[in-house]
């Protein structure tokens, strides 16, 4: 039906005047998307039609290139700049015949159930994720395509079956988050051009990020300053400045500098923000590690007491305290850095967002922070860890995660039928009794005893041959098909009857996995989802018949292989099926009154 | 498990215990039996602590008719944390067996900044601060006042403290600080005062080092204790230090400006209460012709100062007739610190004995020793008088006063020194004078002669037989342990040469070679792409931390180490310093794996462990020789020279290399932990140094592993590291147990086990 789809080379531009970004535009019946040619491009586009009001587009001959204009319900517009003009026709034709259609599809799909579930909620979020495992997974589209768009199966019911993909998928792209790297890319080394005494320093939103995150003041400067009091580029120079005074390691330059320049001075100064981070992150350090609490703790502390100049202590320079900034500082800055993990959401690109991003991210974490009271029963119970000795002791042994069975009879229906099977067994040796199994392991005995072990029961070269004639077939398939039946015995078929079997079995697996979690049948809309089903399956049973018809003489034996297991899948469930019906059918007879 | 040693039952809170644990409870309770004093060593990682604690507390428990007190004095407050965490867990286990009889109480006593609860005293930013911010709130006459006009502000938590009285108690228990602030909050009461009146009921007082040893703390603290106590110094392998600089103080130009400034403002409020309450200033000089009756009558919490000089003979003479009025001890006061500005005016360096000193103090400011000597209390007294609470104003004055007291107090053991400017800094002028303190023994004696029981110990005393002679006491019993290993779990290692052959060292004369510095970094950024987890580096100094570190950073192999792991470095501001640590520990945790830059006689060195995954090797880049040119130091060798004949040199070895052991001891907690050592400098290859390890890093110090380079080095990491991650048999195999169980001990007598031992 609606397969058809348009793929064209266009131009995505937001704005008439934007350049645009270059790009594939992909139609399909209920939507279209379009990917950029650079995957790092923001301008990833996937729109559904029934968001689409409405196309607009440039007249031949015009002097305007060829471009297609779709507004959406929102009042915002999609403009594509496509190559040639008749790619602009044929797009502008698919856009008005699906414009149209996308109007009745819904009421149509839910036309052809009878009984539909309601309608599930989904977020474009998750739309764009099914869009993307679609497109990645050709078979899956495949699948989707026969079975969704066939009309066996809603949109619900097919990935209802496959959560655990959606959840992966977005798993990974949330939670896998990329850390800093433990080396500092912030101290960026300037590069000279040679001849003039011009320096180069090059900096990426990485790089940027870390500048930010390590240094909170010039994080607070950016955003005060710029852009309104001054130009980016100027800040990042006044910075770079700061940096090379620091780099001198003259305190005494660096206070003139700052001096004169009140900008300057805030990247010379010492950082007041860390300075106020770090009084409110001692109180929650681990006190078998404060030192600070030394410090505190003489009882008298009366200054200039003890040794001052002896030869184990080191001396400092006191003077311009504040505008000494060493290595070791920034070495410690980082690392803390790194080790909080902070990342931003963002894409990295812009220095702007990037810095309000990581100030939101700050007032959620001091908010956080604010909340937690439970922080010191935590170290107290580390400490006693700690202290202890660990192997004066018996083990703890490692932590144990209780069993959980999250469908009890996944479990006892197993359990239940190897109860079930032992019984049986024992149940057939009972009726021989013991008297009796006596006297013919008796007899055998004797028996044995007259013939004598050496005469072999059977001949060997006998033995040998009827082996060799019946494991033949066996061995041979068997370790075909075992080692790797896509390379052994299917590619040995054509490749269309390849292709199709790989399909069918696919198809197969799906309608099945349907079929048997709708057992058992509680509610009408389940019953027409088993009929639908089953309907399905009744198909491909022939079509699976006549592959095995068309296939050529020396293949016919492993097709056949292949597909009497789907047949006897398939089997399996039409018994089924006819059995509940049957069941019904003589439950519904028993109350002809009708009890609910 | 619960054992018998002799008459002792003894419960220890673990299911085994390691053969050394237990030779060494059988030597400390030698020691009590017969009331003397001990010094024991015992490596570092085999529970000296607990094995301490419940042998006093068991030995106390089966002799409840002579009830002995322990304090137990640790270096640092996280020390102290760690020790009462160990206490905790030896309390709930004797508890738990022998029921409420076994309840003791066990406080840590710290200072008022680490205990204060009162939010308003705390906003203060230093300690300072919050003493004094404590005394506006609690001082007695601020309370009068209080109660007169209930405008003025006083601390709610001390007034209820006050209120309950005697029924001020706290319940049996084992109370760390963070426990006791807990307490004081929920009762409103302050956890500081209540801690220290319970100083006088606790079975267990664990405190730092300095309110024992140092006169001025312990005169108020530690006054009313009895003979029974049993002392521990914890990690007491820097004692006499700790010794020397409680008794010696420092002048400079600073303190000479401020104390003119407090005199100052002494005299004007000298005036204001001639002024308006004469018959104040006439009650103290009746007080001071009576005696120096200061203390009895004084209430707890005005008690701040109390007399630098212990001997007791000081307290019941008179105050001297020419400073008891007011305004004649500011005259003399403000002569003293005008003589004291003359002679920083110098400008070559002079050492004087205290008897020329003084003697030059009389002839040129006209005051006599005996008034030197009461310096100190008059200005308590004066300051009592005049009721001023904003005391961190008036530190200078108090340094001053102390100094005179020191002076006019001690004939001996002591040298005064004046320097222009520091030695390694000549151009910047910031004379100083130094009163410095060479006899350790003369601030421990006290102790010595106050308490039953000292008990030394520490995982470096060697060479055992220093100690006694640096600190003037004889012990009854002095061993010194070795360890009994599992597995070889420990691996030192003497790297004489970097990666090209070349010699490394820190001597004076090859620490600035490049060559050097390249080879150090090589080996570190060697050893951190085999090791796991923690490694800590320490240095010999600061500067030599920071001139080496900057080094490898302008030649990238800084940043070639960062790709392997983090980097954390001690500076000298303590919060960031603390903060680094912790955050170590966690990228240890995490596993992202850490480098720790330290500096061997930093804080970080004195006590933090860098135990199991936090530390697999330890690196000790050069020797830690002390700087010899330090004038304070030369007198220090050559007072030792003449009084104990110890050689220089000796001492000098004997110090640096306590350091470095006390550095790389600390990787190791347990035997079932493991870890590396490097001691990276050629000179440790020499006999005469590496002798003076102590004898359990010497026994697993191979011959082979005396003289390797880099590459070696490395590959006996690899061979090292991958042997440790073997499973092993914990109780130890072939004739030699290294864990007893209950079983064992109770199988072999004492006479058996110590043969094994022996």
């Amino acid at each position: 039906m609606a397969s058809a789809q348009v793929i064209k080379r266009a131009k995505y531009k937001t704005t008439v005047k934007d350049p645009g970004t270059a790009g594939v535009l992909k139609m399909a019946w209920d939507r279209f998307i379009f990917t950029p040619n650079h995957p790092n491009s923001a301008s990833n586009l996937d729109v559904e039609f029934r968001f689409i009001k409405g196309h607009k587009n440039t007249k031949e001959g015009s002097n305007k290139p060829p471009w297609l204009n779709l507004t959406n319900d929102q009042g915002g517009s999609y403009i594509f700049e496509f190559e040639s003009y008749p790619d602009l026709h044929t797009c502008r034709d698919f856009v008005g015949k699906s414009i149209g259609r996308s109007g009745e599809t819904p009421t149509a799909a839910s036309g052809k159930t009878d009984a539909s579930l309601p309608d599930e909620q989904i977020s474009t979020a998750e739309l764009e994720l099914r869009i993307k495992l679609l497109r990645e997974n050709s078979e899956l589209q495949k699948l989707h395509k026969q079975l969704v768009i066939g009309g066996i199966l809603t949109e619900a019911e097919f990935w209802a079956t496959r959560k655990k993909l959606l959840d992966r998928e977005s798993s990974r792209k949330s939670k896998q988050r990329v850390g800093f790297k433990s080396a500092m890319i912030s101290d960026i080394k300037p590069a000279t051009d040679g001849r003039t005494n011009k320096v180069t320093f090059s900096l990426t939103p990485e790089v940027i990020l870390q500048i930010f995150a390590e240094k909170p003041a010039v994080h607070a400067a950016f955003l005060k300053y710029v852009p309104k009091k001054m130009t980016e580029k100027d800040f990042w120079t006044k910075y770079f400045k700061a940096e090379y005074l620091h780099s001198t390691r003259n305190a005494v330059a660096a206070a003139a500098e700052a001096a004169e320049d009140e900008e300057l001075a805030i990247f010379l100064r010492n950082d007041d923000i860390l300075a106020k981070e770090a009084r409110q992150k001692i109180r929650r350090v681990d006190p078998t590690v404060n030192m600070e609490a030394d410090q505190g703790d003489d009882y008298m502390h009366l200054p200039d007491h003890g040794l001052f100049r002896d030869g184990g202590k080191d001396i400092i320079e006191s003077q311009y305290e504040l505008y000494r900034r060493t290595l070791a500082h920034d070495l410690n800055r980082h690392a803390a850095v790194v080790l909080e993990g902070r990342t931003v959401e963002v894409e990295l690109e812009d220095t702007r967002t990037v810095a309000e991003a990581l100030a939101k991210l700050k007032r959620v974490e001091s908010a956080n922070e604010d909340s937690d009271g439970t922080a010191n029963q935590g170290i107290l119970e580390r400490i006693a860890r700690i202290t202890e000795i660990e192997d004066l002791q018996a083990s703890h042994g490692p932590p144990l995660a209780p069993l959980c069975i999250k469908d009890p009879r996944d479990y006892f229906d197993s359990q239940q039928v190897i109860a079930v099977k032992a019984p049986a067994a024992e149940g057939k040796k009972c009726n021989l009794s013991s008297r009796e199994a006596y006297g013919s392991l008796r007899d055998s005995i004797s028996q044995t005893k007259q013939m004598g072990l050496l005469n072999p029961v059977v001949k060997t070269k006998d033995a040998l041959q009827v082996f060799n004639a019946l494991s033949h077939d066996i061995s041979r398939t068997k370790y075909d098909v075992g080692k790797n039946p896509q390379d052994s015995v299917l590619d040995k078929l054509p490749s269309t009857t390849k292709e199709q079997l790989l399909h069918h079995w696919t198809s197969i697996q799906e309608l099945l996995r349907h079929f048997w979690s709708s057992y058992p049948i509680t509610s009408s809309y389940l019953y027409a989802k088993v009929n639908r089903l089953k309907d399905a399956m009744s198909q491909i049973y022939p079509q699976l018949e006549e592959i095995k018809k068309s296939v050529p003489a020396h293949h016919k034996q492993h097709v056949s292989v292949l597909v009497r297991q789907m047949h006897q899948a398939l089997d399996a469930a039409f018994q089924h099926y006819d059995a509940d019906l049957q069941k019904r059918s003589a439950k519904s007879s028993e109350r002809p009154n009708g009890y609910v | 498990m619960k054992f018998e040693i002799e008459d002792v039952t003894v419960y220890f809170p673990y299911d085994n215990i390691y053969p050394e644990q237990y030779s060494y409870m059988v030597e400390l309770k030698r020691a009590l039996d017969a009331r003397g004093h001990c010094l024991l060593e015992m490596p570092t990682g085999t529970g000296k602590t607990i094995a301490l604690l419940s042998l006093i507390t068991s030995y106390v428990l089966s002799k409840p008719q002579s009830p002995l007190k322990l304090v137990y004095c640790t270096r640092t407050v996280h020390e102290m944390e760690k020790t009462l965490a160990e206490l905790k867990k030896l309390h709930d286990y004797q508890v738990k067996h022998l029921g409420p009889a076994a309840r003791i109480l066990a406080v840590g006593l710290s200072s008022r900044k680490n205990l204060c609860v009162n939010p308003r005293v705390l906003s203060a930013e230093n300690r300072d601060s919050v003493d004094a911010g404590c005394r506006k709130l609690t001082a007695s006459w601020v309370r009068a006042l209080a109660e007169r006009n209930p405008g003025v502000p006083t601390c709610e938590f001390f007034e209820d403290y006050e209120r309950a009285g005697s029924g001020a108690v706290l319940p049996p228990g084992v109370y760390t600080l963070q426990d006791l602030r807990a307490f004081g909050k929920q009762k409103g009461w302050c956890p500081y005062y209540l801690a220290r009146h319970m100083v006088q009921l606790a079975n267990v007082i664990v405190y730092s080092y300095q309110y024992l040893l140092d006169p001025k703390v312990a005169g108020i603290i530690s006054k009313e204790m009895q003979r029974e106590c049993v002392v521990v110094f914890d990690e007491a392998h820097n004692i006499d230090n700790v010794c020397i600089e409680a008794l010696s103080v420092c002048v400079r130009r600073q303190t000479l400006e401020g104390a003119t400034r407090n005199l100052h403002r002494m005299e004007q409020e000298i005036d204001r209460f001639k002024a308006t309450d004469e018959s104040r200033l006439r009650a103290e000089y009746q007080r001071l012709v009576e005696g120096l009756a200061l203390r009895g009558d004084l209430r707890v919490n005005d008690t701040w100062l109390a007399n630098p000089a212990l001997p007791d003979d000081i307290l019941k003479e008179a105050v001297p007739g020419n400073i008891r009025r007011a305004d004649f001890f500011l005259r003399v006061l403000r002569r003293f610190v005008q003589y004291l500005k003359g002679r920083l005016e110098t400008e070559n360096v002079e050492k004087e004995s205290p008897v020329a000193f003084v003697a030059s103090v009389t002839n040129q400011a006209g005051i006599d020793q005996k008034t030197l000597k009461f310096c100190y209390d008059r200005l308590h007294s004066l300051m009592m008088t005049l009721e001023i609470t904003d005391t961190d104003e008036f530190l200078h004055i108090q340094t001053i006063c102390d100094f005179a007291t020191l002076v006019g107090t001690y004939a001996r053991g002591f040298s005064i020194i004046i320097e222009p400017f520091d030695e390694r800094m000549p151009d910047v002028q910031d004379p100083v004078l130094q009163l410095s303190c060479h006899d350790a023994s003369l601030a421990i004696k006290p102790v010595f002669d106050r308490f039953q029981t000292v008990v030394i110990t520490s995982g470096t005393l060697s060479p055992i037989d220093l100690y006694p002679r640096l600190l003037n006491f004889n012990p009854v019993v002095s061993r010194s342990f070795t360890m009994s290993l599992t597995r070889d779990c420990i691996c030192p290692m003497v790297l004489t040469r970097g990666s090209d052959q070349l010699p490394v060292s820190t001597k004076f004369d090859m620490r600035s070679d490049l060559g050097v510095v390249r080879n150090y970094g090589r080996l570190l950024l060697e050893m951190v792409s085999v090791v796991p987890d923690g490694i800590v580096c320490f240095f010999v100094s600061y500067s030599y931390m920071d001139e080496i570190v900057n080094s490898w950073n302008e030649s990238g192999i800084l940043k070639e180490i960062m790709q392997h792991k983090l980097v954390f470095i001690e500076t000298q501001d303590v919060v960031e310093t603390t903060l680094a640590l912790d955050n170590y520990r966690r990228a240890c945790d995490c596993g992202r794996g850490a480098v720790f830059f330290s500096v061997a006689r930093g804080k970080v060195a004195e006590g933090i462990d860098f135990d199991r995954h936090y530390g697999r090797l330890v690196i000790m880049f050069g020797i830690p020789f002390q700087y010899t040119l330090s004038k304070i130091l030369l007198a220090r060798l050559e007072y030792l020279r003449d009084t104990f004949q110890i050689k220089e040199g000796d001492f000098l070895t004997f110090d640096a290399l306590r350091q470095a052991a006390q550095c790389v001891g600390r990787v190791i907690r347990s035997k079932a932990d493991y870890g590396m050592m490097i001691f990276a400098d050629k000179r440790y290859s020499r006999h005469d140094k590496r002798s003076k390890l102590p004898g359990w890093i010497l026994s697993h110090l191979r011959d082979a592993h005396l003289n390797l380079s880099t590459d070696m080095a490395v590959y006996i990491a690899r061979e090292f590291l991958r042997k440790m991650a073997q499973p092993y048999d914990k109780a130890g195999s072939g004739g030699k147990k290294t864990l007893l169980s209950q079983e064992d001990i109770e199988k072999m007598g004492d006479s058996s086990l110590n043969d094994m031992l022996y």
